[in-house]
Protein backbone atom coordinates (compact mmCIF):
# COMPACT_ATOMS: atom_id res chain seq x y z
CA UNK A 1 0.00 0.00 0.00
CA UNK A 2 1.37 3.67 -1.01
CA UNK A 3 1.33 6.24 1.63
CA UNK A 4 -1.38 7.91 -0.51
CA UNK A 5 -3.22 4.51 -0.27
CA UNK A 6 -2.97 5.05 2.94
CA UNK A 7 -3.70 8.98 3.55
CA UNK A 8 -7.07 7.83 1.13
CA UNK A 9 -7.95 5.35 3.73
CA UNK A 10 -7.88 7.20 6.88
CA UNK A 11 -9.54 10.01 4.54
CA UNK A 12 -12.90 8.01 3.90
CA UNK A 13 -12.29 6.56 7.52
CA UNK A 14 -12.59 10.06 8.96
CA UNK A 15 -15.60 11.60 6.64
CA UNK A 16 -18.00 7.85 6.58
CA UNK A 17 -17.19 7.26 10.61
CA UNK A 18 -16.70 10.48 11.79
CA UNK A 19 -13.42 8.74 13.14
CA UNK A 20 -11.04 10.30 15.53
CA UNK A 21 -9.19 8.00 15.82
CA UNK A 22 -8.53 8.04 12.25
CA UNK A 23 -8.42 11.52 12.18
CA UNK A 24 -5.44 11.88 15.12
CA UNK A 25 -3.63 9.14 13.13
CA UNK A 26 -3.57 11.33 9.87
CA UNK A 27 -2.37 14.25 12.07
CA UNK A 28 0.78 12.19 13.38
CA UNK A 29 1.44 10.40 10.12
CA UNK A 30 1.62 14.06 8.82
CA UNK A 31 2.20 17.15 11.11
CA UNK A 32 6.11 16.86 10.99
CA UNK A 33 6.82 16.96 7.13
CA UNK A 34 3.98 19.59 6.82
CA UNK A 35 5.18 21.62 9.34
CA UNK A 36 8.71 21.41 7.97
CA UNK A 37 7.16 23.04 4.73
CA UNK A 38 5.13 25.48 6.64
CA UNK A 39 8.52 26.80 8.17
CA UNK A 40 10.66 26.61 4.81
CA UNK A 41 7.89 28.78 3.91
CA UNK A 42 6.84 31.02 6.94
CA UNK A 43 10.87 30.81 8.51
CA UNK A 44 8.67 30.53 12.10
CA UNK A 45 8.18 27.58 13.78
CA UNK A 46 5.18 28.88 15.82
CA UNK A 47 3.01 29.86 12.37
CA UNK A 48 4.22 26.73 11.04
CA UNK A 49 2.40 24.97 13.92
CA UNK A 50 -0.15 26.83 13.59
CA UNK A 51 -0.47 26.15 9.46
CA UNK A 52 -0.50 22.91 10.40
CA UNK A 53 -3.66 23.31 12.92
CA UNK A 54 -5.04 25.05 10.11
CA UNK A 55 -4.86 22.92 7.53
CA UNK A 56 -6.19 20.54 9.64
CA UNK A 57 -9.27 22.09 10.85
CA UNK A 58 -9.85 22.41 7.27
CA UNK A 59 -9.98 18.46 6.63
CA UNK A 60 -12.67 18.22 9.37
CA UNK A 61 -14.83 20.98 8.43
CA UNK A 62 -14.47 19.40 4.76
CA UNK A 63 -14.65 16.30 5.44
CA UNK A 64 -17.09 15.15 3.73
CA UNK A 65 -15.54 15.92 0.05
CA UNK A 66 -12.50 14.88 0.45
CA UNK A 67 -13.09 11.25 -0.34
CA UNK A 68 -12.45 11.73 -3.97
CA UNK A 69 -8.99 13.23 -3.85
CA UNK A 70 -6.65 11.69 -5.93
CA UNK A 71 -3.14 12.60 -4.64
CA UNK A 72 -3.78 13.41 -0.86
CA UNK A 73 -0.26 14.28 -0.98
CA UNK A 74 -0.41 16.75 -3.44
CA UNK A 75 -3.44 18.24 -1.97
CA UNK A 76 -1.74 18.66 1.90
CA UNK A 77 1.01 20.32 0.45
CA UNK A 78 -1.06 22.35 -2.06
CA UNK A 79 -3.47 23.39 1.02
CA UNK A 80 -0.11 24.18 2.85
CA UNK A 81 0.87 26.24 0.46
CA UNK A 82 -1.82 28.53 -0.23
CA UNK A 83 -2.38 28.62 3.68
CA UNK A 84 0.54 30.36 4.11
CA UNK A 85 0.66 32.74 0.85
CA UNK A 86 -2.71 34.13 2.44
CA UNK A 87 -0.56 34.32 5.87
CA UNK A 88 2.48 36.11 3.69
CA UNK A 89 0.51 38.66 1.98
CA UNK A 90 -1.48 39.35 5.03
CA UNK A 91 2.14 40.38 6.52
CA UNK A 92 3.44 41.68 3.61
CA UNK A 93 6.00 39.44 2.98
CA UNK A 94 5.88 38.94 -0.48
CA UNK A 95 9.09 38.00 -1.18
CA UNK A 96 8.85 34.89 0.46
CA UNK A 97 6.49 33.49 -1.86
CA UNK A 98 8.87 32.67 -4.47
CA UNK A 99 10.32 28.84 -4.01
CA UNK A 100 14.12 30.34 -4.15
CA UNK A 101 13.66 31.81 -0.68
CA UNK A 102 12.06 28.71 0.81
CA UNK A 103 14.64 26.34 3.11
CA UNK A 104 13.90 22.98 3.12
CA UNK A 105 15.12 20.22 4.88
CA UNK A 106 16.05 16.69 3.41
CA UNK A 107 15.37 14.13 6.01
CA UNK A 108 16.30 10.95 4.46
CA UNK A 109 20.14 10.89 4.92
CA UNK A 110 21.47 8.19 7.54
CA UNK A 111 23.25 9.42 10.31
CA UNK A 112 25.56 6.31 9.95
CA UNK A 113 27.60 5.18 7.71
CA UNK A 114 26.97 1.49 8.32
CA UNK A 115 23.51 1.93 7.39
CA UNK A 116 24.64 2.17 3.41
CA UNK A 117 27.56 -0.01 4.14
CA UNK A 118 29.72 3.36 3.14
CA UNK A 119 32.78 5.29 4.09
CA UNK A 120 31.94 8.40 6.77
CA UNK A 121 34.15 10.16 4.78
CA UNK A 122 31.40 10.05 1.62
CA UNK A 123 28.67 9.87 3.57
CA UNK A 124 29.73 13.84 5.13
CA UNK A 125 30.83 15.19 1.50
CA UNK A 126 26.86 13.82 0.58
CA UNK A 127 25.41 15.48 3.99
CA UNK A 128 27.51 18.60 2.66
CA UNK A 129 26.01 18.36 -0.84
CA UNK A 130 22.65 17.81 0.12
CA UNK A 131 23.23 20.84 2.68
CA UNK A 132 24.56 22.95 -0.50
CA UNK A 133 21.91 22.23 -2.70
CA UNK A 134 20.16 25.75 -4.24
CA UNK A 135 17.07 26.05 -1.56
CA UNK A 136 14.11 25.45 -4.95
CA UNK A 137 16.22 22.27 -6.13
CA UNK A 138 16.91 20.83 -2.22
CA UNK A 139 12.91 21.30 -2.02
CA UNK A 140 12.57 19.37 -5.33
CA UNK A 141 14.86 16.61 -4.48
CA UNK A 142 12.88 16.59 -0.92
CA UNK A 143 9.72 16.05 -2.33
CA UNK A 144 10.30 13.56 -4.74
CA UNK A 145 12.64 11.04 -2.81
CA UNK A 146 10.62 11.67 0.53
CA UNK A 147 7.00 11.90 -0.27
CA UNK A 148 7.10 10.30 -3.10
CA UNK A 149 5.57 12.59 -5.23
CA UNK A 150 5.29 12.51 -9.29
CA UNK A 151 7.67 15.08 -11.61
CA UNK A 152 4.19 16.68 -12.14
CA UNK A 153 2.79 16.90 -9.16
CA UNK A 154 5.79 18.70 -7.74
CA UNK A 155 5.30 21.18 -11.24
CA UNK A 156 1.73 21.96 -10.40
CA UNK A 157 2.75 22.48 -6.50
CA UNK A 158 5.09 24.37 -7.35
CA UNK A 159 4.65 26.52 -10.45
CA UNK A 160 6.97 25.03 -12.80
CA UNK A 161 7.20 22.80 -15.90
CA UNK A 162 7.80 19.32 -15.41
CA UNK A 163 10.83 20.15 -17.61
CA UNK A 164 12.39 22.10 -14.91
CA UNK A 165 11.24 19.47 -12.09
CA UNK A 166 13.31 16.90 -14.02
CA UNK A 167 16.60 19.16 -14.67
CA UNK A 168 16.41 20.03 -10.90
CA UNK A 169 16.52 16.38 -10.16
CA UNK A 170 19.03 16.00 -12.39
CA UNK A 171 21.21 18.51 -11.07
CA UNK A 172 20.68 16.81 -7.55
CA UNK A 173 21.35 13.96 -8.38
CA UNK A 174 24.46 14.74 -10.21
CA UNK A 175 26.04 17.15 -7.43
CA UNK A 176 25.65 13.51 -4.87
CA UNK A 177 26.92 11.38 -7.70
CA UNK A 178 30.16 13.76 -7.78
CA UNK A 179 30.36 12.53 -3.96
CA UNK A 180 30.99 9.35 -5.37
CA UNK A 181 33.75 10.46 -7.82
CA UNK A 182 31.30 9.29 -10.72
CA UNK A 183 32.23 12.25 -13.09
CA UNK A 184 36.03 11.77 -12.10
CA UNK A 185 37.07 9.16 -14.44
CA UNK A 186 34.06 9.75 -17.38
CA UNK A 187 35.45 12.95 -17.22
CA UNK A 188 38.65 12.50 -18.03
CA UNK A 189 37.54 9.98 -20.80
CA UNK A 190 35.78 12.37 -22.18
CA UNK A 191 38.20 15.27 -21.94
CA UNK A 192 35.63 17.62 -19.86
CA UNK A 193 37.47 19.64 -16.90
CA UNK A 194 35.43 19.64 -13.71
CA UNK A 195 34.47 22.84 -12.09
CA UNK A 196 34.93 22.15 -8.39
CA UNK B 1 21.92 17.64 -23.99
CA UNK B 2 25.07 16.43 -23.19
CA UNK B 3 26.58 12.93 -22.55
CA UNK B 4 26.52 13.59 -19.13
CA UNK B 5 23.43 15.51 -18.41
CA UNK B 6 21.51 13.11 -20.20
CA UNK B 7 22.54 10.16 -17.84
CA UNK B 8 21.81 11.83 -14.67
CA UNK B 9 17.88 13.46 -16.08
CA UNK B 10 17.51 9.25 -17.13
CA UNK B 11 19.11 8.12 -13.78
CA UNK B 12 17.17 10.47 -11.71
CA UNK B 13 13.76 9.45 -13.68
CA UNK B 14 14.71 5.47 -12.95
CA UNK B 15 14.76 6.14 -9.86
CA UNK B 16 11.72 8.55 -9.30
CA UNK B 17 9.63 5.57 -10.97
CA UNK B 18 9.10 8.71 -14.02
CA UNK B 19 11.21 6.30 -17.08
CA UNK B 20 9.63 4.88 -19.83
CA UNK B 21 10.44 1.70 -21.29
CA UNK B 22 12.53 3.40 -23.49
CA UNK B 23 14.13 6.09 -21.47
CA UNK B 24 15.05 2.58 -19.13
CA UNK B 25 16.61 0.82 -22.03
CA UNK B 26 18.53 4.12 -22.95
CA UNK B 27 20.37 4.41 -19.61
CA UNK B 28 20.84 1.28 -19.65
CA UNK B 29 22.96 1.37 -22.20
CA UNK B 30 25.34 4.74 -21.13
CA UNK B 31 25.23 2.43 -18.38
CA UNK B 32 27.00 -0.89 -20.20
CA UNK B 33 29.17 1.69 -22.17
CA UNK B 34 30.59 3.06 -18.91
CA UNK B 35 31.36 -0.04 -16.10
CA UNK B 36 33.10 2.44 -13.64
CA UNK B 37 29.75 4.46 -12.98
CA UNK B 38 28.54 1.15 -11.26
CA UNK B 39 29.95 1.92 -8.00
CA UNK B 40 28.50 4.90 -7.48
CA UNK B 41 24.90 4.21 -9.25
CA UNK B 42 25.18 1.41 -6.57
CA UNK B 43 25.51 3.60 -3.81
CA UNK B 44 23.16 6.74 -5.05
CA UNK B 45 20.45 3.62 -5.30
CA UNK B 46 21.15 2.77 -1.67
CA UNK B 47 21.20 6.58 -0.52
CA UNK B 48 17.24 7.01 -2.67
CA UNK B 49 16.12 3.93 -0.67
CA UNK B 50 16.86 5.07 2.29
CA UNK B 51 13.99 7.02 4.20
CA UNK B 52 13.90 8.88 7.58
CA UNK B 53 13.35 7.02 10.53
CA UNK B 54 10.12 7.31 11.81
CA UNK B 55 9.77 9.29 14.28
CA UNK B 56 6.57 10.32 15.68
CA UNK B 57 7.50 11.33 19.41
CA UNK B 58 6.45 15.00 19.38
CA UNK B 59 3.27 14.54 16.88
CA UNK B 60 1.22 13.50 20.46
CA UNK B 61 2.45 17.34 22.10
CA UNK B 62 1.29 18.90 18.91
CA UNK B 63 -1.95 17.09 18.15
CA UNK B 64 -3.03 17.67 22.18
CA UNK B 65 -2.24 21.31 21.03
CA UNK B 66 -4.62 21.17 17.95
CA UNK B 67 -7.05 19.70 19.86
CA UNK B 68 -6.88 22.49 22.43
CA UNK B 69 -6.66 25.34 19.56
CA UNK B 70 -9.52 23.69 17.27
CA UNK B 71 -11.90 24.07 20.85
CA UNK B 72 -10.71 27.72 21.57
CA UNK B 73 -11.64 28.45 17.90
CA UNK B 74 -15.09 26.67 18.64
CA UNK B 75 -14.66 24.23 15.56
CA UNK B 76 -16.92 21.63 16.77
CA UNK B 77 -15.10 18.44 16.88
CA UNK B 78 -17.36 16.44 19.56
CA UNK B 79 -15.83 13.92 22.32
CA UNK B 80 -12.38 15.36 23.47
CA UNK B 81 -9.68 12.46 22.91
CA UNK B 82 -9.24 11.98 26.64
CA UNK B 83 -12.77 11.23 26.57
CA UNK B 84 -13.37 7.66 24.67
CA UNK B 85 -15.89 6.82 22.25
CA UNK B 86 -18.02 3.64 23.16
CA UNK B 87 -15.88 0.34 22.87
CA UNK B 88 -18.79 -1.24 21.14
CA UNK B 89 -18.41 1.07 18.13
CA UNK B 90 -14.62 0.37 17.59
CA UNK B 91 -15.41 -3.15 18.12
CA UNK B 92 -16.52 -3.46 14.56
CA UNK B 93 -13.46 -1.56 13.18
CA UNK B 94 -10.67 -3.63 11.53
CA UNK B 95 -7.35 -1.02 11.54
CA UNK B 96 -4.69 -2.86 10.09
CA UNK B 97 -0.93 -0.72 9.36
CA UNK B 98 1.28 -1.67 6.90
CA UNK B 99 4.51 -2.37 8.43
CA UNK B 100 6.04 0.97 8.93
CA UNK B 101 2.77 2.26 10.07
CA UNK B 102 2.43 -0.61 12.96
CA UNK B 103 6.31 0.46 13.97
CA UNK B 104 5.34 3.86 14.02
CA UNK B 105 2.41 2.91 16.58
CA UNK B 106 5.01 0.76 18.67
CA UNK B 107 6.99 3.94 18.68
CA UNK B 108 4.47 6.98 18.77
CA UNK B 109 2.05 5.42 21.38
CA UNK B 110 4.89 5.12 24.09
CA UNK B 111 4.36 9.32 25.19
CA UNK B 112 0.01 8.76 25.17
CA UNK B 113 0.73 8.38 28.80
CA UNK B 114 0.21 12.04 28.41
CA UNK B 115 -4.10 11.83 27.90
CA UNK B 116 -4.05 9.31 31.05
CA UNK B 117 -5.38 9.96 34.25
CA UNK B 118 -7.43 12.99 33.62
CA UNK B 119 -10.70 10.25 33.17
CA UNK B 120 -14.12 12.47 33.59
CA UNK B 121 -15.58 11.37 37.28
CA UNK B 122 -18.68 10.30 36.56
CA UNK B 123 -19.78 9.90 40.29
CA UNK B 124 -23.06 8.44 39.34
CA UNK B 125 -21.40 5.56 37.49
CA UNK B 126 -22.38 2.42 38.48
CA UNK B 127 -19.05 0.65 39.39
CA UNK B 128 -18.72 -2.54 38.35
CA UNK B 129 -20.28 -2.27 35.04
CA UNK B 130 -18.04 -4.34 32.54
CA UNK B 131 -16.65 -3.65 29.12
CA UNK B 132 -16.21 -6.59 26.88
CA UNK B 133 -14.21 -6.65 23.14
CA UNK B 134 -13.95 -9.91 21.69
CA UNK B 135 -12.95 -11.02 18.41
CA UNK B 136 -14.15 -13.96 16.79
CA UNK B 137 -11.94 -16.34 14.77
CA UNK B 138 -10.37 -14.67 11.76
CA UNK B 139 -10.53 -11.53 12.98
CA UNK B 140 -8.61 -9.36 14.91
CA UNK B 141 -9.43 -5.89 16.69
CA UNK B 142 -7.55 -3.02 18.03
CA UNK B 143 -9.02 -1.37 21.01
CA UNK B 144 -7.77 1.93 22.82
CA UNK B 145 -8.51 1.74 26.44
CA UNK B 146 -9.44 4.93 28.33
CA UNK B 147 -6.06 5.43 29.46
CA UNK B 148 -4.79 6.21 25.88
CA UNK B 149 -3.27 2.53 25.75
CA UNK B 150 -4.05 0.34 22.84
CA UNK B 151 -4.20 -3.30 22.67
CA UNK B 152 -4.56 -5.45 19.49
CA UNK B 153 -6.81 -8.35 19.91
CA UNK B 154 -5.26 -11.52 18.23
CA UNK B 155 -8.49 -14.01 16.66
CA UNK B 156 -10.80 -15.32 18.48
CA UNK B 157 -9.92 -13.67 21.91
CA UNK B 158 -11.32 -11.91 24.97
CA UNK B 159 -10.35 -8.78 26.85
CA UNK B 160 -12.39 -7.44 29.77
CA UNK B 161 -12.29 -4.18 32.10
CA UNK B 162 -14.62 -2.56 34.61
CA UNK B 163 -16.24 0.82 33.45
CA UNK B 164 -14.40 2.54 36.53
CA UNK B 165 -11.07 1.56 34.77
CA UNK B 166 -8.40 4.25 34.97
CA UNK B 167 -10.08 5.47 38.15
CA UNK B 168 -8.05 4.12 40.59
CA UNK B 169 -6.68 1.31 38.87
CA UNK B 170 -5.89 -0.03 36.01
CA UNK B 171 -6.88 -3.82 35.70
CA UNK B 172 -7.99 -6.17 32.37
CA UNK B 173 -8.41 -9.65 31.78
CA UNK B 174 -7.65 -11.27 28.75
CA UNK B 175 -8.25 -14.76 27.79
CA UNK B 176 -6.45 -15.22 23.80
CA UNK B 177 -3.66 -13.19 22.54
CA UNK B 178 -3.49 -9.20 22.84
CA UNK B 179 -0.63 -7.40 21.91
CA UNK B 180 -0.14 -4.33 24.36
CA UNK B 181 1.31 -1.02 24.19
CA UNK B 182 0.98 0.47 27.77
CA UNK B 183 0.85 4.16 28.04
CA UNK B 184 3.11 5.17 30.99
CA UNK B 185 1.93 5.73 34.85
CA UNK B 186 3.55 5.19 37.62
CA UNK B 187 0.84 5.68 40.20
CA UNK B 188 -1.56 3.33 38.58
CA UNK B 189 -0.06 -0.06 37.20
CA UNK B 190 -1.56 -2.04 34.86
CA UNK B 191 -2.72 -5.73 35.72
CA UNK B 192 -3.47 -7.99 33.52
CA UNK B 193 -4.89 -11.50 34.68
CA UNK B 194 -5.10 -14.38 32.41
CA UNK B 195 -6.04 -17.91 33.54
CA UNK B 196 -2.82 -18.71 34.60
CA UNK B 197 -0.71 -15.50 35.01
CA UNK B 198 -0.99 -12.21 36.38
CA UNK B 199 1.36 -9.14 34.94
CA UNK B 200 1.85 -5.84 36.08
CA UNK B 201 3.16 -3.10 34.27
CA UNK B 202 4.15 0.59 34.30
CA UNK B 203 4.26 1.41 30.60
CA UNK B 204 5.71 -0.84 27.91
CA UNK B 205 5.26 -3.13 25.25
CA UNK B 206 4.22 -6.51 24.97
CA UNK B 207 2.30 -9.46 23.58
CA UNK B 208 0.81 -12.10 25.62
CA UNK B 209 -0.41 -15.37 24.21
CA UNK B 210 -3.45 -16.85 26.57
CA UNK B 211 -5.55 -19.10 24.64
CA UNK B 212 -7.63 -21.44 26.67
CA UNK B 213 -6.88 -24.16 24.45
CA UNK B 214 -3.04 -23.16 23.87
CA UNK B 215 -0.67 -25.82 26.20
CA UNK B 216 1.55 -22.37 27.33
CA UNK B 217 0.79 -19.20 27.82
CA UNK B 218 3.46 -16.78 26.44
CA UNK B 219 4.51 -13.19 27.75
CA UNK B 220 6.46 -11.64 25.07
CA UNK B 221 8.31 -8.13 26.61
CA UNK B 222 9.69 -5.79 23.44
CA UNK B 223 10.33 -3.04 25.69
CA UNK B 224 10.23 -1.78 29.34
CA UNK B 225 9.90 -4.09 32.22
CA UNK B 226 7.05 -5.93 33.43
CA UNK B 227 6.93 -8.25 36.32
CA UNK B 228 4.68 -11.50 36.42
CA UNK B 229 2.93 -13.31 38.70
CA UNK B 230 2.45 -17.00 38.24
CA UNK B 231 -1.61 -17.50 40.24
CA UNK B 232 -0.22 -20.91 41.32
CA UNK B 233 2.95 -19.40 42.58
CA UNK B 234 1.75 -16.30 43.99
CA UNK B 235 5.07 -15.73 46.09
CA UNK B 236 6.85 -15.90 43.03
CA UNK B 237 7.81 -12.99 41.34
CA UNK B 238 9.23 -12.99 38.00
CA UNK B 239 10.85 -9.64 36.05
CA UNK B 240 11.09 -10.01 32.60
CA UNK B 241 13.63 -7.97 30.87
CA UNK B 242 13.56 -6.59 27.43
CA UNK B 243 13.34 -9.12 24.39
CA UNK B 244 12.70 -12.20 27.07
CA UNK B 245 9.75 -14.45 26.74
CA UNK B 246 8.23 -15.79 29.69
CA UNK B 247 6.74 -19.27 29.21
CA UNK B 248 4.10 -21.16 31.43
CA UNK B 249 2.72 -24.50 30.85
CA UNK B 250 -0.69 -24.15 31.59
CA UNK B 251 -2.38 -26.50 34.25
CA UNK B 252 -3.41 -29.94 32.46
CA UNK B 253 -5.99 -31.50 33.85
CA UNK B 254 -7.29 -34.93 33.57
CA UNK B 255 -5.56 -37.35 30.50
CA UNK B 256 -3.57 -35.47 28.17
CA UNK B 257 -5.24 -37.92 24.91
CA UNK B 258 -2.81 -38.58 21.77
CA UNK B 259 -2.16 -35.42 22.21
CA UNK B 260 -2.27 -34.72 18.45
CA UNK B 261 -5.84 -34.98 18.14
CA UNK B 262 -7.46 -31.93 19.42
CA UNK B 263 -11.45 -32.30 20.41
CA UNK B 264 -13.35 -29.71 22.83
CA UNK B 265 -12.97 -32.39 25.36
CA UNK B 266 -9.74 -32.67 26.25
CA UNK B 267 -8.68 -28.61 25.93
CA UNK B 268 -11.22 -28.26 28.72
CA UNK B 269 -9.08 -27.23 31.76
CA UNK B 270 -9.17 -26.45 34.94
CA UNK B 271 -6.95 -25.05 37.46
CA UNK B 272 -5.73 -27.74 40.38
CA UNK B 273 -3.30 -25.75 42.28
CA UNK B 274 -1.14 -29.00 43.23
CA UNK B 275 0.26 -29.48 39.66
CA UNK B 276 3.54 -28.00 39.26
CA UNK B 277 3.96 -25.31 36.71
CA UNK B 278 6.52 -25.30 34.42
CA UNK B 279 8.34 -21.93 33.76
CA UNK B 280 10.94 -21.09 31.24
CA UNK B 281 12.21 -17.77 30.27
CA UNK B 282 13.43 -17.51 26.70
CA UNK B 283 14.96 -15.27 23.99
CA UNK B 284 12.51 -13.47 21.80
CA UNK B 285 12.51 -15.01 17.95
CA UNK B 286 13.96 -12.47 15.62
CA UNK B 287 13.46 -12.07 12.06
CA UNK B 288 17.32 -12.01 10.75
CA UNK B 289 16.16 -10.17 7.87
CA UNK B 290 14.78 -6.89 9.03
CA UNK B 291 15.13 -7.91 13.07
CA UNK B 292 11.07 -7.71 13.45
CA UNK B 293 9.91 -9.87 16.33
CA UNK B 294 8.10 -12.83 15.41
CA UNK B 295 5.96 -12.84 18.31
CA UNK B 296 4.35 -9.55 17.27
CA UNK B 297 3.86 -10.12 13.76
CA UNK B 298 0.46 -10.85 13.79
CA UNK B 299 -0.83 -7.43 14.17
CA UNK B 300 1.26 -6.89 10.51
CA UNK B 301 -1.03 -9.69 9.68
CA UNK B 302 1.39 -12.18 9.29
CA UNK B 303 1.25 -15.67 11.30
CA UNK B 304 4.86 -16.60 11.96
CA UNK B 305 5.88 -20.47 13.16
CA UNK B 306 9.79 -21.09 14.24
CA UNK B 307 10.38 -25.05 15.20
CA UNK B 308 6.84 -25.43 15.79
CA UNK B 309 4.56 -28.87 15.69
CA UNK B 310 2.16 -29.35 12.96
CA UNK B 311 -0.25 -29.76 15.75
CA UNK B 312 0.07 -26.59 17.08
CA UNK B 313 0.19 -24.75 14.34
CA UNK B 314 -2.72 -26.04 13.47
CA UNK B 315 -4.11 -24.48 16.53
CA UNK B 316 -3.23 -21.32 15.66
CA UNK B 317 -4.04 -21.92 11.64
CA UNK B 318 -7.50 -22.91 13.27
CA UNK B 319 -8.09 -19.25 14.70
CA UNK B 320 -6.32 -17.41 12.12
CA UNK B 321 -8.56 -19.18 8.89
CA UNK B 322 -11.60 -19.95 11.42
CA UNK B 323 -11.54 -23.35 10.19
CA UNK B 324 -11.31 -26.63 12.12
CA UNK B 325 -8.21 -28.66 11.83
CA UNK B 326 -8.43 -32.36 12.86
CA UNK B 327 -4.71 -34.24 12.27
CA UNK B 328 -4.91 -37.57 12.07
CA UNK B 329 -1.72 -39.11 11.50
CA UNK B 330 0.56 -39.07 14.37
CA UNK B 331 4.01 -38.52 12.67
CA UNK B 332 2.27 -35.08 11.11
CA UNK B 333 1.04 -33.63 13.79
CA UNK B 334 4.78 -33.99 15.44
CA UNK B 335 6.35 -32.84 12.31
CA UNK B 336 8.18 -29.32 13.39
CA UNK B 337 7.50 -26.04 10.90
CA UNK B 338 9.05 -22.89 9.92
CA UNK B 339 7.35 -20.28 8.10
CA UNK B 340 4.86 -17.40 7.75
CA UNK B 341 1.41 -16.92 6.67
CA UNK B 342 0.67 -13.40 5.43
CA UNK B 343 -2.23 -13.34 2.63
CA UNK B 344 -2.42 -17.30 1.38
CA UNK B 345 -5.55 -18.84 2.17
CA UNK B 346 -6.26 -21.90 3.93
CA UNK B 347 -5.97 -23.51 0.80
CA UNK B 348 -2.57 -22.33 -0.29
CA UNK B 349 -1.40 -22.64 2.85
CA UNK B 350 -1.80 -26.27 3.48
CA UNK B 351 -0.46 -26.93 -0.08
CA UNK B 352 2.80 -25.22 0.52
CA UNK B 353 3.22 -26.91 3.86
CA UNK B 354 2.93 -29.72 1.69
CA UNK B 355 6.10 -28.80 -0.06
CA UNK B 356 7.96 -29.55 3.32
CA UNK B 357 6.14 -32.19 4.87
CA UNK B 358 3.89 -35.11 3.02
CA UNK B 359 0.81 -35.36 4.06
CA UNK B 360 -3.10 -35.30 2.46
CA UNK B 361 -5.84 -33.33 4.01
CA UNK B 362 -9.33 -33.00 3.03
CA UNK B 363 -11.37 -29.79 3.08
CA UNK B 364 -15.04 -29.86 3.14
CA UNK B 365 -16.33 -26.57 4.64
CA UNK B 366 -14.55 -25.18 7.32
CA UNK B 367 -13.39 -28.70 8.40
CA UNK B 368 -10.32 -29.68 7.50
CA UNK B 369 -9.16 -33.49 8.23
CA UNK B 370 -5.08 -34.02 7.65
CA UNK B 371 -4.17 -37.76 7.15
Amino acid sequence: MTENDEIKRLLSTIAFQNDQAAYKELFILLHKRLKQFGYAILKSNEEAEELVSDIFIKIWEKKEKLVSIESPLLYFYTTAKNLAFNRLQKQKRLKSLNPEEWLMQVNSIPLNPEELMMTAEMLNKIKRAVNELPPRCKLIFKLVKEDGLKYREVAELLQLSVKTVEAQMAIALRRLGRCMHIELKTAANLGFSLKK
Amino acid sequence: MGYQENFWVLFSKKLSNEATTDELKELENLIKDNSEWQYAIQNLEDLWKHQPAKDYSHEDDAYMLHIHRMKELGVPFGEMPDNQMPVKSKKKRMLWYSVAAAAMVIAGFFLFGSFSGKNKSNKNQIVREVNEISTRPGSKSRVELPDGSIVWLNAGSKLTYNKDFGKEKREVTLVGEGFFDVTKNKEKPFIISTASINIKVLGTVFNVKAYSEDKQTETSLLHGSIEVTIKSRPNDKIILSPSEKLIVENQITSVVTTGFKRTKENITRTAIPDISTLVSINKLTYNPDDSTVAEAQWINNKLIFRDETFSDLAVQMERWYNVNIEIKNEKVAQQRLNGTLETETITQALDALQETTPFRYEKTGNKVVIH
